[in-house]
């Protein structure tokens, strides 16, 4: 016991050296938050990191697959925003007028479905022939639309077949809009690629980026307003130009093109002769 | 007790340096003397070892709270107050009842340099490696170490140098 004690006295400064240096010890480790988590975890820093690595590499790939769904997911309901909008404009109601005929505008567009039985892409003037004619209500000047946006013009028409001039042909130019801030030009197909066309009467004030979307205008009575016809892939505009160069992608991919729409406006020839009268004038 | 309050006053004054002058120099990025360890350097030889161990851990925690690392601080200031009198009976011969203040003059010029050389570098490791918790950035440790404890030596021998006594 005397020894211990003597043991204790002797050693004393020795045993209050280690605890101060515990004390000073525990408040490295305690009191600082990143010395705290270095030596609560370096014993497994290595597999730490190995985990962090390979989950930051499978994060990776599945981000892609995500963002495809997200993507898919973004257009279903931006279809249904559309078709939504659509009805919901339909069920607004005209006042109704007793005294003249009108056709309802819901009813003012018909569909005639048809089938592609010859289409060209490759060269220079292309044209589309469908299988449905004059005799199913096909008339000259009809515009024509697929699933995916529009296709063309009606150029000529036989009892059982028609021939459309699509937008891959330099003879005729749609005129469509952006859908964002409506700013209409005319589409004109350049000659070369299939999936691109060009826009031209954008002045250069309008303000635009890539991927803004452009569908009819419903300026001419050919294809009412708001069907897509492709979005803007690319634009320039050099110092002296007035109009951008606008590359747009067509919504349409005519090599797949197999069942179109023809439309048919039941008011077309109202309008045309109203405007052909009020020329002459 | 002239010397309690020259020592209270180094206290203070080694303090206030260190925090509101010394830790503000980042000399070439990285250079940062500790010239308060000079407290325990000066201490008289003779001082009980548990109290200059207590006042080692009281400058080392007060400075270390100051620049928000108590913890390092703290356990490089008692290692130094720990190793101090090895340190002085291996480098000089202080005869029994004397009790004087560390200074070329008590210790001659050879032993006082070599005993602040190896507290300074005690300190400054003990300090740095227990700062950066790992070796990741072994060389720039190192010079962070060596560099500092070149300029923190150089400002005490400077100090004691000016002394007159």
């Amino acid at each position: 016991m005397k020894n211990l004690i003597n043991f204790l006295i002797q050693y004393s400064v020795v045993f209050l050296f280690l605890f101060l240096e515990i004390i000073s010890f525990t408040l490295i480790v305690k009191n600082q938050e990143y010395q705290k988590s270095v030596f609560l975890s370096s014993s497994n820093s290595v597999v730490s990191s190995m985990y962090e690595w390979s989950n930051s590499v499978v994060e990776f790939f599945k981000l892609r697959a995500a963002n495809d769904n997200l993507s898919e997911e973004n257009t279903a309901l931006k279809n249904q925003i559309i078709k939504l909008e659509n009805k919901l404009v339909t069920l607004e109601k005209v006042t109704p007028d007793s005294v003249h005929f009108r056709i309802p505008p819901e009813m003012e567009y018909q569909f005639i479905a048809a089938k592609v039985i010859k289409c060209t892409t490759n060269k220079l003037q292309n044209y589309i022939t469908l299988d449905k004619g004059a005799l199913d209500g096909i008339k000259i000047d009809m515009g024509v639309v697929s699933d995916e946006g529009v296709v063309g013009i009606v150029k000529n028409v036989s009892p059982k077949f028609s021939v459309v001039i699509p937008i891959l042909n330099p003879k005729i130019e749609i005129s469509c809009k952006f859908k964002r801030n409506n700013y209409s030009g005319s589409l004109l197909w350049n000659g070369v690629d299939y999936r691109y066309a060009n826009l031209t009467d954008i002045a250069r004030h309008v303000e635009l980026s890539l991927g803004d979307t452009l569908i009819t205008s419903g300026l001419t009575s050919t294809f009412p307003e708001g069907i897509p016809v492709g979005s803007v892939e690319d634009f320039k505009i050099k110092e002296s130009d007035a109009y951008y160069r606008i590359k747009v992608k067509l919504a349409v991919n005519f090599r797949t093109l197999s069942y179109v729409k023809v439309i048919n406006y039941l008011n077309f020839q109202e309008q045309k002769d109203l405007e052909k009268k009020s020329e002459e004038q | 007790m002239p010397t309690v309050l020259q020592n209270i006053f180094r206290f203070i004054l080694l303090v206030l340096f260190q925090v509101l002058v010394l830790d503000n120099i980042q000399f070439l990025g990285f250079v940062n003397p500790y010239l308060y360890i000079l407290f325990i350097i000066a201490l008289p030889v003779q001082t009980p070892r548990w109290f200059s161990l207590i006042l080692a851990f009281v400058i080392g925690i007060t400075v270390g709270i100051f620049s928000n690392i108590p913890g390092p601080h703290a356990f490089a200031t008692v290692l130094v107050a720990f190793s101090r009198d090895g340190i002085i009976k291996l480098f000089t011969q202080i005869e029994e009842g004397n009790n004087p203040t560390p200074s070329f003059y008590t210790f001659g010029v050879s032993a006082y340099i070599k005993y602040v050389v190896l507290l300074v570098l005690i300190h400054n490791f003990t300090l740095f490696i227990l700062e950066s918790f790992s070796f990741i950035n072994f060389w720039l440790l190192l010079s962070k170490i060596i560099l500092s404890s070149v300029v923190t030596i150089l400002l005490i021998l400077g100090f004691q140098s000016i002394k007159t006594k």
